[in-house]
């Protein structure tokens, strides 16, 4: 493996991490007050299908960004009214917003633009790239080539919900929620409406995830282009014990897990690295699942030995 | 001007009279006992007044000022706060963070915990209630959380502070403590309601008591001017009546169990080496104050946490440690403490549970194949035998009312016909009604020569059905009865950890 | 015994209520999507169930969709049913397919034994694709959601590689797949014209015999309330860990069975992405929620949604309305049903509550529950 060819590697890394991170941040969100939203993966489609959409009659990056945050989050409030307000069973209006969303951005698809399959070209324009180091620095140059202001936002997004939740009361008031809903309704803090703002701003921020996902490097929408990648961000954000700043890291992994299944295809055939993130998020939510309840009851055990 | 009057309350649930016209008034700096068994209606009043509940009418004063409370948030504002019986804590945030919640000191947007640490502090020590307010709630004993609930209180700016059944999962200790605090709280010009159907606790803090039976009042009247008699006759309304006790043969060993030791909910040795035993043809009692390992034990027993050593045999064969199936299969049956946790499933229907344990036995089985008509035959009989009222044997468990889903659950175990039953808490939220019929079935179970292990924190129930009764504290055996020479003070005190002198 | 006969009636019709105004709910939001997008609704739903249900030649169709879509919802309904979520019958459908097509093309000897073993086989390996994800469950308490989930990705990618490479047939060119088994292997017709096949007869089968397990016997009894309240399955003697091996293995089993009928009986060789394509698991899986895991109704439903799939493609060819309209359908009267289930929920919440009141609250013996 030449340098160049590892630095072409850690470039697509922080690419693929860009959707993962905004998708395990609104999860972990949902974590937080304890709503199991597992629409995520739609969330991310439908934006992404949003955001190309205007992009494709406006050629405006503003417009695009704002619509597919826009239909992540409406997705993410109906997610929220119905497991909150209408007390739906999270599996089943998950399972059916997710069909519901592939099923009708598919059906959108053919139409307004009567194609199938994928949508790009058309003057569609990509997202605003940051400023590289110089050409003369090649190591720098080549890990942030192409990079989009919003894979640095990402990383700012996360820093920011950590202020939110751990620093400030309003975040105080939604970990509460979360961890004990009876005790939080009775002092006071309207418990549904946070939990419908949580999984709405989930929404929103797995909008931002599919707008990365469609104009980033490549300006595009495919058919169920999420591929899994709500489902990861579960893995992630559980592999990060719902933390914001955990979750960069676990969003890292995970990026790297299907960046490599794509540098990989020039050794192992195609269809079988495609499968390696899967196996990868399974091996590690095993693993770290088998340590945390070793840890949990070591615990307990030693707490037993003292009295 | 009394500081609170409430008028004529009423509140209807349904086709249910809660409270029916009840009146009471609380002056500053007193202590007013409201007393009543489960069901008078203590809970509800409370509730009303802490804006938890509406009132169907009535009218609530706060001094003199006719007030109506939509939430708690109201009456937090009127300066009443409620110190409720499940504590209302976060149990991963600190002591100072649950103690400042909804009212906490910022910095601009942020909230500074620094100066929650120092608030807590400073109420910690202007009450001298002492708690360290960097620890998590999680690590605070039971009593500990009661003083974060209480200091919650005060830090809202309470006046009036009514505490809810506050010794229900105390130890004795803490319930001394807690007794303690109530006076020196009430010193300070706080007015306190004790809610609590203990009356050992009304005559060592209380000014005054009202009596509530039934939803209304029945007595209210100072302290000095009753006696313990009185106040048990008004709560009860009627003397109890003698249960009559069949008296039937001892035989065999039936439940054995020596040196038992079960590690609890991860902090400590529920069960520490107990031993004890259970005939044949006797009803055993077992009396303390719950929290004190009973839980465990029967849990242990029938093999639903794992024994760390000792050993538990059912008519002579040793089931410690075995799944649960087996040890049913060796002879026992058990009325668990939670029906709706262990009992049943509310979504199951009524034939479903009735058959629960049966429905791989014979007759309603063979070989795997349910034997729908028997089931449905058998369950049919065995609900009317147990007088459950029920609409159809497909209705949902949910939908059933507490007592008529505890006498399902009740039908089921003693329909099993196992010469070893275990009843825990059976009478637990029950109306008297529903009481009296759970005692009858346990005499009957006790006349057939079988034997029952009777678990209760209500010692009145132990004490009254009971041929031998264990005492249980801190998950040993503190003392053992027969039913000759059980002393009501010589339980209660080794109850609360007391020693009794040696004569 | 007469109130006892009423009460299991009311239940039905209770039961039976809520999908039915669900499915009307999810009709109207269809056509309100065809209004939208210029159709006129009456028409394109009188051409849908035309050519779905009505003609018999794509009624014919309809019940070859139908056939995977029924096994694949009586596979949720017993895995849902008893509490664990597989969301991985689509991948373990395909194991079963890819196996049966495996011994079906490279077995030797009678048609009879080769067909035994691949049913036998697909079964297996639905079964064992289905424990791995309850093993890591068991063992490290893995959500078995999310693994169940992720494993039909690596099914579906490693079926195709397995067709694109090894077991490519290749004399086709553009296409990856593998050949067709041998016409001794294949399943009878029903009909002349038209794939409907024994198949689902099969599948009508395996509804029966599902629904004679789940309750007549005591290993159905013992996985519902596992599923209802594991805690009071455990404290009634339930094995519950050896349900749930059961239970996922049956669950898994069947998909596995739904995968061999499909290749043995309708497509005859395996081609990439064949089964994960056409949505068979997840339209199951709707059936069998909006079904209420009632494996009748689930049979109903799989019907009625293979119908919608199959006058979907009709739209598509003669109003070129695309063919998700159906899928939108489809899924929104699951999630009409939801809050459906939701609202029945939310009342026995409340019942619940009042109960409450009446426990702490309440002085005569309480019979306001009926």
């Amino acid at each position: 493996m030449t340098s160049a060819y590892l630095i072409s590697i850690i470039n697509s890394i922080l690419r693929m991490t860009t959707p993962i991170l905004f998708a395990t941040l609104g999860c972990l969100l949902c974590n937080k007050v304890n709503v199991f939203n597992i629409a995520l993966e739609g969330q991310m489609l439908i934006a992404a299908f949003a955001a190309i959409s205007v992009n494709y009659y406006t050629h405006s990056i503003l417009l695009s960004m704002l619509a597919g945050v826009a239909a992540g989050g409406i997705v993410g409030f109906i997610v929220g009214v119905f497991q909150v307000k209408l007390k739906a069973k999270d599996m089943i209006v998950g399972t059916s917003m997710n069909l519901l969303v592939s099923s009708f951005t598919s059906y959108m698809l053919y139409v307004l633009f009567a194609t199938r399959g994928s949508l790009t070209g058309n003057g569609m324009v990509g997202l605003h790239k940051i400023p590289n180091f110089p050409e003369s620095m090649p190591v720098l140059y080549g890990m942030f080539k192409n990079l989009t202001y919003l894979d640095v936002f990402g990383y700012i997004a996360a820093v920011l919900i950590f202020i939110f939740l751990y620093r400030t009361v309003p975040g105080f008031h939604v970990m509460s929620v979360g961890l004990n809903k009876e005790a939080t309704r009775s002092l006071g803090t309207k418990v549904d409406m946070t939990q419908i703002l949580a999984v709405t701003m989930s929404g929103i921020l797995c909008g931002l995830g599919g707008v990365a996902l469609c104009m980033g490097n490549v300006v595009i929408f495919t058919e169920g282009m999420s591929a899994g990648r709500g489902y990861m961000a579960m893995a992630a954000s559980s592999l990060a014990g719902a933390h914001p700043l955990g979750a960069i890291l676990s969003s890292l992994f995970f990026g790297t897990a299907v960046a490599s299944s794509i540098a990989l295809q020039s050794y192992i055939n195609g269809q079988i690295t495609l499968s390696f993130p899967y196996i990868m998020t399974i091996l590690i939510m095993a693993v770290s699942g088998y340590i945390k309840y070793r840890r949990e009851n070591r615990h307990h055990i030693r707490k037993g030995k003292m009295k | 001007m009394p500081l609170v009057e409430l008028k004529d309350i009423t509140k209807v649930y349904g086709t249910l009279i809660a409270n029916d016209k009840v009146s009471l008034e609380l002056n500053k700096g007193e202590i007013l006992a409201v007393v009543g068994e489960n069901g008078a209606g203590k809970s509800t009043l409370m509730k009303i007044m802490y804006g938890l509940e509406q009132p169907t009418s009535g009218d609530i004063y706060v001094n003199g000022e006719k007030q109506r409370f939509h939430d708690p948030l109201d009456a937090i504002g009127k300066g009443i706060g409620m110190v409720q019986q499940h504590f209302m804590l976060i149990e991963q945030f600190t002591v100072a963070e649950n103690i400042v919640y909804s009212k906490e000191p910022r910095k601009g947007m942020f909230f500074d915990r620094t100066a929650a640490i120092r608030i807590t502090e400073e109420l910690c020590e202007k009450y001298g209630l002492y708690i360290d307010p960097r620890e998590k709630v999680k690590n605070c004993p039971v009593g500990l959380q009661q003083r974060i609930e209480i200091l919650k209180v005060l830090y809202q700016e309470a006046e009036i502070l009514i505490f809810d059944e506050p010794s229900a999962v105390l130890t004795p200790q803490e319930t001394n403590q807690l007794l303690d605090t109530i006076r020196t709280l009430a010193g300070m010009g706080k007015s306190i309601i004790l809610i609590t159907h203990k009356l050992n606790e009304v005559f060592a803090v209380a000014d005054r008591v009202v009596v509530m039976r039934h939803g209304q009042v029945v007595g209210n009247m100072p302290i000095k001017e009753t006696n313990f008699d009185e106040l048990s006759f008004l709560m009860v309304g009627r003397q109890l009546t003698n249960t009559v006790i069949p008296e039937v043969e001892k035989g065999a060993v039936c439940l054995e169990v020596n040196d038992l030791h079960v590690t609890g909910a991860g902090s400590k040795e529920a069960v520490d080496g107990l031993s004890m035993h259970v005939d044949r043809g006797e009803i055993v009692g077992i009396a303390g104050v719950s929290g004190n390992g009973q839980s465990e034990l029967i849990r242990a027993i029938t093999g639903l946490l794992p024994a760390e050593s000792g050993s538990v045999k059912i008519n002579g064969i040793e089931v410690t440690n075995l799944p649960p199936r087996d040890i049913r299969d060796s002879g026992l049956s058990c009325i668990p403490e939670d029906r709706y946790l262990w009992g049943c499933a509310r979504e199951a229907t009524l034939e479903e549970t009735c058959i629960m344990y049966l429905h791989n036995k014979e007759p309603l089985s063979t070989g795997g194949w349910l034997h729908k008509k028997k089931i449905h035959s058998f369950v049919s009989e065995t609900l009317e035998d147990f007088d459950v009222r029920y609409t159809s044997v497909f209705q949902k468990m949910g939908e059933l009312s507490g007592g008529n889903a505890q006498k399902v659950v009740l039908a089921r175990e003693v329909m099993q016909h196992s010469p070893f039953l275990i009843a825990a808490e059976p009478t637990r939220g029950l109306d008297i009604g529903a009481i009296e019929y759970v005692h009858h079935a346990l005499l009957e179970k006790k006349k057939a020569g079988d034997c029952v292990l009777l678990v209760s924190s209500e010692l009145s129930e132990v004490m009254s059905l009971s041929d031998r009764i264990y005492v249980m504290y801190d998950g040993r055996i503190a003392g053992e009865f027969t039913r000759e020479n059980a002393v009501e003070e010589s339980l209660g005190l080794l109850m609360m950890g007391g020693k009794l002198n040696e004569a | 015994m007469k109130r006892k006969d009423t009460g299991r009636l009311a239940a039905l019709l209770n039961t039976v209520s809520l999908p039915v105004i669900a499915t009307i709910l999810g009709l109207l939001l269809g056509a309100l999507i065809m209004f939208l997008s210029g159709h006129d609704p009456l028409k394109v739903y009188s051409v849908m169930f035309d050519k779905s249900f009505i003609n018999v030649n794509y009624l014919n169709q309809t019940l070859t969709k139908a056939t995977p879509v029924i096994m694949c919802g009586i596979s949720g309904a017993v895995a849902w049913r008893a509490g664990h979520i597989n969301l991985g019958i689509e991948g373990q459908m395909v194991c079963g397919g890819i196996t049966a097509i495996i011994i079906g093309l490279y077995m030797p000897g009678p048609a009879f034994l080769v067909t035994l073993c691949a049913c036998v086989g697909a079964c297996a390996a639905g079964a064992l694709y289905a424990l791995i994800p309850t093993f890591l469950q068991d063992k490290s308490h893995v959500s078995l959601i999310m693994v169940t989930l992720m494993m039909n990705y690596i099914a579906n990618y490693l079926s195709t590689y397995l067709v694109s490479f090894p077991l490519k047939d290749t004399s086709s060119v553009n296409a990856n797949q593998t050949m067709f088994i041998d016409d001794s292997l294949k399943f009878t017709r029903l009909f002349s014209n038209g794939q409907l096949s024994t198949g689902f007869i099969l599948s009508v089968l395996t509804v029966i015999a599902v629904y004679l397990v789940m309750n007549y016997t005591s290993f159905g009894y013992e996985s519902k309330m596992s599923g209802f309240n594991p805690n009071f399955a455990k404290y009634g003697g339930v094995r519950e860990r050896r349900v749930m091996y059961l239970t996922m293995a049956l669950s898994g089993a069947i998909a596995g069975f739904a995968g061999f009928v499909e290749v043995f009986g309708t497509k005859y060789r395996y081609s990439s992405n064949m089964i994960a394509s056409s949505g068979y698991a997840w339209t199951g899986l709707m059936a069998s929620l909006v079904g209420q895991y009632n494996p009748f109704a689930i049979l109903f439903y799989s019907i009625f949604f293979s119908g919608l799939t199959i006058g979907g493609q009709a739209l598509q060819r003669d109003f070129g309305i695309p063919l998700q309209i159906a899928d939108i359908i489809t899924s929104s009267i699951m999630l009409f049903v939801s809050i459906n289930i939701g609202i029945h929920l939310f009342r026995a919440g409340k019942k619940q509550r009042s109960e409450k009141k009446e426990e702490t609250g309440n002085k005569t013996p309480a019979k306001e529950a009926a």
